[in-house]
């Protein structure tokens, strides 16, 4: 077992348009250790998304992955995986959270059904009611009141935290060792988001797990992330443990990051 | 297509070199429907101004049911009349009909559509009764206008239109139901803009792309509609041929083997059709592509 | 009749409606509303507008005393109003009036004819159904690629091809120079005996009475008019499926499925059951638009079914045929909607468990 969970290295993901291909992601080392946060910023469309996509093997056949290396601890190299193995990967070694819940829950299925179809989906030869006492536990474990009505019910019938609080459920059901969560506090409600992430935190701390964690948000990186790394234009410009990265930015780019959240982030700092 | 009153933000390239571009790289991008547009203006062309080798309306007892031939290139019908020469003629009639129907449609259904977008619960309604009229059987409806006018050439436009203009009313509401609650429009509000000046400045610039598609879409729609109505001898009567009568006439040929009578006519509604519903499209494409 | 320009959603979703129960009640009330509506119109339709019918029977020699004598039987001398009146009362005896021509009753001819019609659309839409759903969501699953482009190339031509003449072309290769169906006789052939009418859908009464033969003749004369209608409207739902599938495909859901590492057929599961209220919508307007909309074909195929019957009416201004045909036409059109609200609703939890 080596310290470093996930490493990446030199991706790059060009996506061909019917105007010209589009070099999203241009050479990004990233590499997670164990029981690590690391936080990923930077401005919108810098190719964060993408990133994630290449490695989870999640983009449109018109995309085009490229790596030295992208090595999953205790699995091997994820480049060399071919696709329909990839899916064994998505889920079971990686869990990852989005950004709205309500996206990301079947509108039609009850949470019930879509731990029942995770599960089965993993080969896991559990039953039904099996399948209900599991997930009766993870939403236990991630702080839902009252799990039986939530699993008979539905996710439109759910508030946002409750929804993202499911989803951070399924991701961990099958307890991958990596989390990567694309900004997943994005267009929940202030207070919920402290909550959201500080059970994303914990779960991650309680078990040894590592996660990769997408924000706009330098307060979250702060006060969540061990180490950060800067993307500009599908670039990282800058990498390193978050309290030297905010302290001292080396890039323009990290320094105008910084200045332009200046209140909340002091204030996180102060907390932290 | 009419050229549009252009929005600003397109504009028009002034030298013939770079339209020439343009036009090449329209075509390379829609292929089905510069092949349409082709096929349109040469059956136009060809039937306003070009040589017909028979009479179209001329018989001749003497060659009835002649298979397709170098003498008759698309062969003889039932009473000898050459269908080549039918079939041109009555591009004439078929197209100026349908496209008729189509521009009532449109000068009425439009302006109707933007009187309608309001939000109000008399507007939802009347988009409901819309809703409804559209689930009757339109084509009973158009045969029972016309026959019922004692087969006047006015009604049938007049059916065309009224089965279209709901269409068009629907269409509008709900474009600018979308683009008033846009940003823009807000702005322009707020800052006190009449409004006809709103609705020319801003609302009609931005559903423009999809007004031509619902319009080129009509056309197809009208041609297969007045076609029905003629293969049913309703509306166009003999001696003035139209695809639809010569389809009926050549109906019962079909499981006796002469095929031809009635799979030219057929096919020249169905190239016409496909031409505006190909034409549709791509200004769909290309409308979706500079608006949104 | 093509639908090219078809912009119906088809019923709009009710907002807000808090168990099963409160959206079948609001729509049923909304269809009693609608079919007095249906009512109305198919009355107005003919009876106001111009070409006077007791002319038209009584033919061009006729005498005006005779003309005159028509219109007092057929009640066409009272005011508009005593009119509507005894149409409505008509309808409630079930009497929806005779022919003009034939004397026959139009509530026993409905009936006699609504199941040829009946079965021809049902089974029309569901071949449309399962060709264009099929291909829709190939070409949506496959996008840009060859199945999408053949799909597409397809949807086009079906799309653009006037059904009669479809038809026609169908007759001409399947029939004349593949000898693969029967010649378009109708229901059955000329030298079959018709059973005897239990359910009035023959193949069943074919069945009930143990005729195969007939049986069998029924079947394969319902090969071609259905193979028409169903390549027609096969390309509409190929159009929608494409779209709505492709858009559930590419959603934040099937993302998320994906991420979870649920295999692709769940994942396209996932799109179909996010899709399948728009397509069950359009499978009933379908279904509703070819009630009339497919009398040409019928007629093509000496199709005794209502259509024909309509068309004829229409043809010779046969107003209580008219009348009967709008109403038919307007009320299982309703009906369908209604039932297509319901059935969304039931299907769609965001709506049943709001
Ligand atoms: N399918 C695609 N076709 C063309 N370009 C794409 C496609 N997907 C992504 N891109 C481009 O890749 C770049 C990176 O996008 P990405 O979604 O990864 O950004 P992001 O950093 O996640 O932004 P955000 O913070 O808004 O989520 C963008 O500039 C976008 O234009
Ligand atoms: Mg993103």
């Amino acid at each position: 077992m080596s310290d470093t969970v996930l490493d990446v290295r030199g991706l790059t993901v060009d996506i061909a348009t019917p105007d010209g291909t589009v070099n999203a992601v241009r050479g990004v080392d990233l590499h997670v250790g164990r029981g690590e946060i690391l936080g990923v910023v930077g401005e919108s469309g810098c190719g964060k998304s993408t990133t994630i996509k290449g490695i989870l093997g999640l983009l449109p056949p018109n995309a085009e992955v490229g790596a030295e290396m992208i090595e999953l601890d205790g699995y091997g190299d994820l480049l060399a995986t071919p696709r329909k193995k990839m899916r064994e990967v998505r889920g079971r070694r990686i869990g990852f959270v989005a950004q709205n819940p309500f996206g990301s829950l079947n509108p039609i299925y009850s949470i019930e059904r879509q731990f029942y179809e995770l599960q089965k989906a993993h080969g896991t030869k559990v039953g039904k009611k099996e399948s209900r006492e599991i997930a009766h536990a993870m939403l236990d474990g991630v702080g839902i009141v009252n799990p039986a009505r939530v699993l008979d019910g539905y996710a439109h019938q759910l508030s946002g935290g409750m929804a993202q609080r499911v989803v951070i459920a399924l991701a961990t059901t099958l307890s991958p060792q990596l989390l990567i969560a694309d900004e997943p506090t994005t267009g929940l409600d202030a207070t919920v988001q402290a909550q959201i992430m500080d059970l994303i935190s914990g779960l991650v701390r309680s078990e040894q797990r590592s996660m990769l964690l997408v924000t706009h948000d330098l307060g979250v990186i702060a006060q969540y992330a061990q180490r950060v790394v800067v993307m500009l234009d599908g670039e990282v410009v800058e990498h390193g443990p978050v309290m030297e990265v905010m302290v001292d930015p080396q890039h323009e780019y990290t320094r105008k990051l910084i200045n332009s959240v200046p209140k909340r982030e002091e204030l996180h700092d102060v907390t932290a | 297509m009419a050229e549009s009153p252009a929005p600003a933000r397109r504009r028009e390239p002034g030298l013939t070199a770079s339209r020439w571009t343009t036009v090449r790289r329209l075509v390379a991008e829609h292929p089905g429907a510069a092949l349409g547009v082709t096929f349109i203006v040469v059956l136009v062309l060809w039937s306003l101004f070009g040589p017909l080798p028979y009479d179209p309306r001329g018989t001749d007892g003497s060659a009835s049911r002649e298979g397709p031939s170098g003498t008759h290139w698309f062969g003889t019908d039932g009473t000898g009349g050459d269908v080549f020469s039918r079939v041109i003629e009555a591009a004439k009639i078929d197209l100026s009909l349908a496209l008729a129907g189509t521009a009532v449609a449109l000068v009425i259904g439009v302006p109707l559509g933007l009187a309608a977008s309001t939000k109000g619960k008399g507007s939802q309604r009347l988009v409901r009764g819309l809703d409804a009229f559209q689930a009757f059987p339109l084509l009973i409806l158009a045969l029972a206008l016309v026959s019922l006018s004692g087969n006047q050439l006015y009604m049938v436009v007049v059916a065309i239109a009224l089965l279209n203009i709901p269409r068009y009313m629907r269409l509008l509401r709900s474009e600018v139901l979308a683009i008033r609650e846009s940003r823009f429009v807000e702005a322009a509000t707020a800052m006190g803009a009449s409004t006809p000046r709103l609705i020319f400045r801003h609302l009609l610039p931005n559903v423009w792309g999809v007004i031509l598609v619902q319009t080129s879409l009509t056309i197809a729609n009208s041609i297969v509609v007045l076609s029905s109505l003629s293969f049913l001898g309703v509306g166009v009567s003999a001696p003035t041929p139209s695809w639809g009568s010569m389809i009926r006439d050549g109906a019962g040929n079909m499981s006796s083997g002469e095929w031809w009578i009635a799979t030219f006519p057929g096919l020249a509604v169905l190239l016409c059709v496909l031409a505006f519903n190909q034409l549709a499209d791509a200004i769909g494409d290309r409308t979706a592509r500079s608006y949104r | 009749m093509a639908l090219s320009t078809i912009t119906t959603r088809g019923p709009s979703r009710p907002r807000r409606a808090s168990g099963p129960l409160k959206l079948v009640a609001s729509r049923l009330l909304f269809l009693f509303v609608a079919l007095f509506g249906v009512v109305t119109l198919s009355f107005l339709l003919v009876s106001v507008t111009p070409g006077d019918p007791a002319e038209l029977i009584a033919g061009p020699v006729a005498s005006q005393d005779q003309i005159d004598a028509i219109r007092a039987d057929l009640g066409l001398d009272q005011s508009l109003w005593q009119q509507y009146l005894d149409y409505i009362g008509g309808l409630l005896r079930g009497d929806l009036g005779t022919s003009y021509y034939t004397n026959l009753s139009i509530t026993s001819e409905i009936g006699n004819r609504l199941p040829a019609t009946l079965i021809l659309i049902a089974l029309s839409v569901v071949f449309a159904a399962v060709v264009g759903v099929g291909v829709g969501a190939a070409g949506a699953y496959f996008r840009g690629r060859w199945p999408d482009k053949v799909g597409r190339f397809g949807t086009s031509l079906f799309q653009s091809v006037p059904d009669f003449f479809l038809a026609l072309i169908l007759i001409y290769v399947v029939f004349f120079v593949l000898g693969l169906a029967p010649a378009p006789t109708g229901q059955i052939g000329i030298g079959d005996v018709r059973p005897e009418k239990v359910t009035g859908f023959i193949t069943i009464d074919a069945l009930i009475a143990g005729e195969m033969g007939t049986f069998w003749s029924a079947v394969s004369h319902l090969f071609l008019p259905v193979l028409t209608l169903g390549l027609v409207y096969a390309a509409y739902f190929a159009k929608t499926a494409r779209s709505t599938v492709g858009k559930a495909l590419n959603s934040q859901q099937a993302q998320f499925a994906r991420a979870m590492g649920l295999p692709e057929r769940t994942v396209l599961r996932y799109a179909f059951v996010e899709a399948r209220g728009t397509i069950v919508t359009y499978a009933g307007v379908i279904f509703a638009a070819l009630l009339g909309g497919e009398a040409i074909v019928e007629r093509i195929f000496a199709w005794d079914g209502i259509g024909t019957w309509a068309l004829q009416g229409i043809l010779r201004l046969d107003v209580p045929v008219v009348q009967g045909m709008v109403l038919v036409a307007g009320a299982i059109t309703l009906v369908t909607y209604t039932l297509l609200d319901i059935i969304v609703g039931l299907l769609d939890p965001r709506i049943t468990h709001g």
